[in-house]
């Protein structure tokens, strides 16, 4: 399978923090004064990021780009904190400056007039509020499986209630909705409504159980990917992904980070 | 303020070029830096046949620098030439290709072949990959190094710049060699090899187990093996390892580097070969020096 490049050239830019929030301890939420990147950022699309000046840590950070407001100049990133470099930007006030590269990678084709399901986990949800939004715009019906191990960890439910048709709310721990194996009520809905595309983000079990309704042949699915990333932009070659039937490797950078599912080996 | 440099017949208007595999000359830059800014450009290694890279992952950060194990995937000579060479023969800066081989044939048929096009300035022997089945090897072997660059030095015309490995005892010893093998410079230094474990799965982080160390970190040992090197040899020195600002350019450059290159930084700070070019144009000028040939390996008492 042949995926397109079609790269919006990024730039190399500075954000002002203009808000900043910890929804839940431990995720970070902030809103980002930047013209450039909201004005051309595109569903799907992710921006690298440093918030200090130091050479250690040296890499700057992928994150996706949550929402974009092009009018006021502002983009939204939504972090969890799980080391150095994120544990840096969560002391940032509001005011302090970002250096960051985007927008990068490729845009996800955005359905019009369709009915798509999103599953995503922890983290992951971030990555799919933009298409959900812009699905919506589009006339297409967004159905959202938003999982975590607990309730105070379900990033973007907000966001992600406000772009879907439905949004139901899976949890390990069933602190809060549906508990634990989430596969039945899934088989359930996707049996009854048959939607058009799954995508999914943050789970291997949801990229599997895409997988499974893709090879059926009814619904194409899609995955978001995430790789050790050094430069975001396909200089590096570090942030390989196994190619499936066909041998080498995509760069998650240059030829995602959104996926045809069928295209690329899940863990 | 004149910052030409000359290798080995070549002139550079400026002694910065990225170094081999850090900077793809791709149009996504075009919003940030344009490929005819550095004196030269350098390719990717690459192969006589496509090579798919290494297990990731690929990449793992370490403190102010990072560990590769990419492998150098490529899509082999031909497809190099058809597709990418005319790229970056259009910039109308010297080109310099990397090349590198299994075998000592390998060497002589590629430098042939990328002679043949007559688009390329330069040429490097990559002879210091750490991420290669027989990589690190060709630098490390006084008997083998020598014998590369030799033959590669009878079947082409290009000036030859041979890349070496600071993963050996005295790599002013293997700069020697170089030079008495016919090399007509030599790019100091490929990375440093070494591994990360990670302590929960109790396993080498990286895929491939061991790879390169680059960045900030190596940085001295880099500028020493340029300053080891500069009194035993005569051949322009292009001074490679963990430049991150001007000042460490400079650095370089005091301690014998003729021209300088740029590694891992492009992936921090995508406009770090202009900012170390009009650095150096500056710490010259405040310091009442005409050209950078002035400065070359001054730092020798
Ligand atoms: C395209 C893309 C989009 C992403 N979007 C988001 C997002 O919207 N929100 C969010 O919270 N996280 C996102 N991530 C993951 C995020 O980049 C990492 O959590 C973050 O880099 C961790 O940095 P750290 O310094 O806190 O962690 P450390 O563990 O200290 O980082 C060490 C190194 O590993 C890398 N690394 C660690 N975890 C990951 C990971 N999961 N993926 C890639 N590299 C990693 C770091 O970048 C760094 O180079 C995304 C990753 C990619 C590739
Ligand atoms: C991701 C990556 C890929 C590299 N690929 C090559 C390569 O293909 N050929 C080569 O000769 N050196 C390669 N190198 C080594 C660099 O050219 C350079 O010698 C080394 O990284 C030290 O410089 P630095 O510290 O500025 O990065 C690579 C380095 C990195 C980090
Ligand atoms: S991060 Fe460098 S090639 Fe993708």
């Amino acid at each position: 399978m042949k995926i397109k490049n079609n790269l919006i050239k990024p730039f190399l830019t500075e954000g002002r923090i203009k808000a900043r929030k910890n929804e839940y301890t431990g995720y970070l939420d902030l809103l980002i004064e930047n013209d450039k990147i909201a004005e051309h950022a595109m569903p799907g699309q992710f921006v690298m990021v440093r918030g200090w000046n130091s050479n250690d840590p040296i890499l700057s950070r992928p994150f996706d780009i949550v929402q974009v407001d092009p009018a006021n100049g502002l983009f939204r990133l939504v972090i969890k904190i799980t080391g150095e470099g994120t544990g840096l930007l969560n002391v940032l006030r509001s005011g302090s400056r970002l250096v960051i590269t985007g927008p990068l990678g490729n845009p996800v084709e955005v359905p019009h007039g369709e009915k798509i399901v999103l599953l995503v986990r922890g983290v992951g949800a971030a990555a799919v509020v933009y298409l959900a939004e812009s699905a919506k715009n589009a006339g297409t019906e967004v159905y959202t499986f938003l999982s975590a191990s607990a309730k105070n960890r379900l990033v973007c439910r907000d966001y992600l209630k406000n772009a879907s048709k439905d949004l139901n709310i899976i949890t390990d721990d069933g602190s809060d909705g549906y508990h634990g194996d989430a596969r039945d009520i899934l088989e359930r809905f996707i049996n009854k409504s048959k939607p058009d595309r799954i995508y999914t983000c943050g789970s291997g079990r949801f990229a599997r159980f895409a997988d499974e309704q893709d090879r059926k042949g009814l619904i194409k699915g899609f995955v978001f990917l995430e790789s050790h990333m050094a430069c975001g932009m396909g200089d590096c070659h570090g942030c390989a992904v196994k190619k499936r039937d066909s041998g080498g490797y995509y760069l998650v950078c240059k030829d995602g980070p959104v996926f045809p599912v069928n295209s690329v080996e899940l863990d | 303020m004149d910052l030409n440099v000359n290798i080995a017949g070549v002139i550079l208007k400026n002694p910065v070029m990225p170094a081999s595999g850090t900077y793809e000359c791709n149009s996504i830059h075009d919003n940030i830096f344009s490929p005819d800014e550095p004196g030269a450009i350098v390719s990717k290694t690459i192969f006589i046949n496509s090579r798919e890279g290494n297990a990731p992952p690929r990449i793992c950060e370490t403190p102010c620098g990072m560990l590769n194990s990419i492998g150098i995937p490529t899509a082999g000579v031909n497809n190099f030439i058809r597709d990418r060479l005319p790229v970056l023969a259009g910039f109308g800066v010297p080109v310099v290709i990397s090349i590198a081989g299994n075998s000592l044939e390998d060497f002589c048929k590629l430098a042939g072949i990328i002679e043949s096009t007559g688009k390329a300035d330069l040429l490097e022997l990559n002879l210091s990959c750490p991420n290669l089945h027989h990589g690190i090897e060709w630098a490390r072997d006084k008997n083998e190094l020598y014998r590369v660059i030799k033959r590669v030095k009878e079947v082409t015309n290009l000036p030859v710049i041979a890349k070496l490995s600071p993963s050996v005892t005295d790599i002013s010893e293997m700069s020697l060699i170089a030079e008495s093998a016919g090399a007509d410079a030599v790019a100091l230094i490929n990375t440093y090899k070494g591994m990360k474990i990670d302590i929960n799965k109790r396993k080498p982080f990286l895929g491939n187990i061991a790879g390169g160390l680059s960045g900030p970190a190596i940085h001295p040992l880099a500028v020493y093996a340029v300053y080891s090197s500069f009194t035993k040899i005569s051949i322009p020195i292009i001074g490679t390892g963990g430049i991150a600002s001007w000042v460490d350019a400079v650095e370089m450059i005091l301690a014998g580097a003729a021209a300088v290159g740029i590694g891992m930084y492009n992936f921090v700070n995508p406009l770090i070969m202009r900012e170390v070019i009009s650095g150096i144009e500056a710490y010259l000028k405040d310091n009442n020096f005409d050209s950078i040939t002035e400065i070359t390996g001054i730092a020798h008492l």
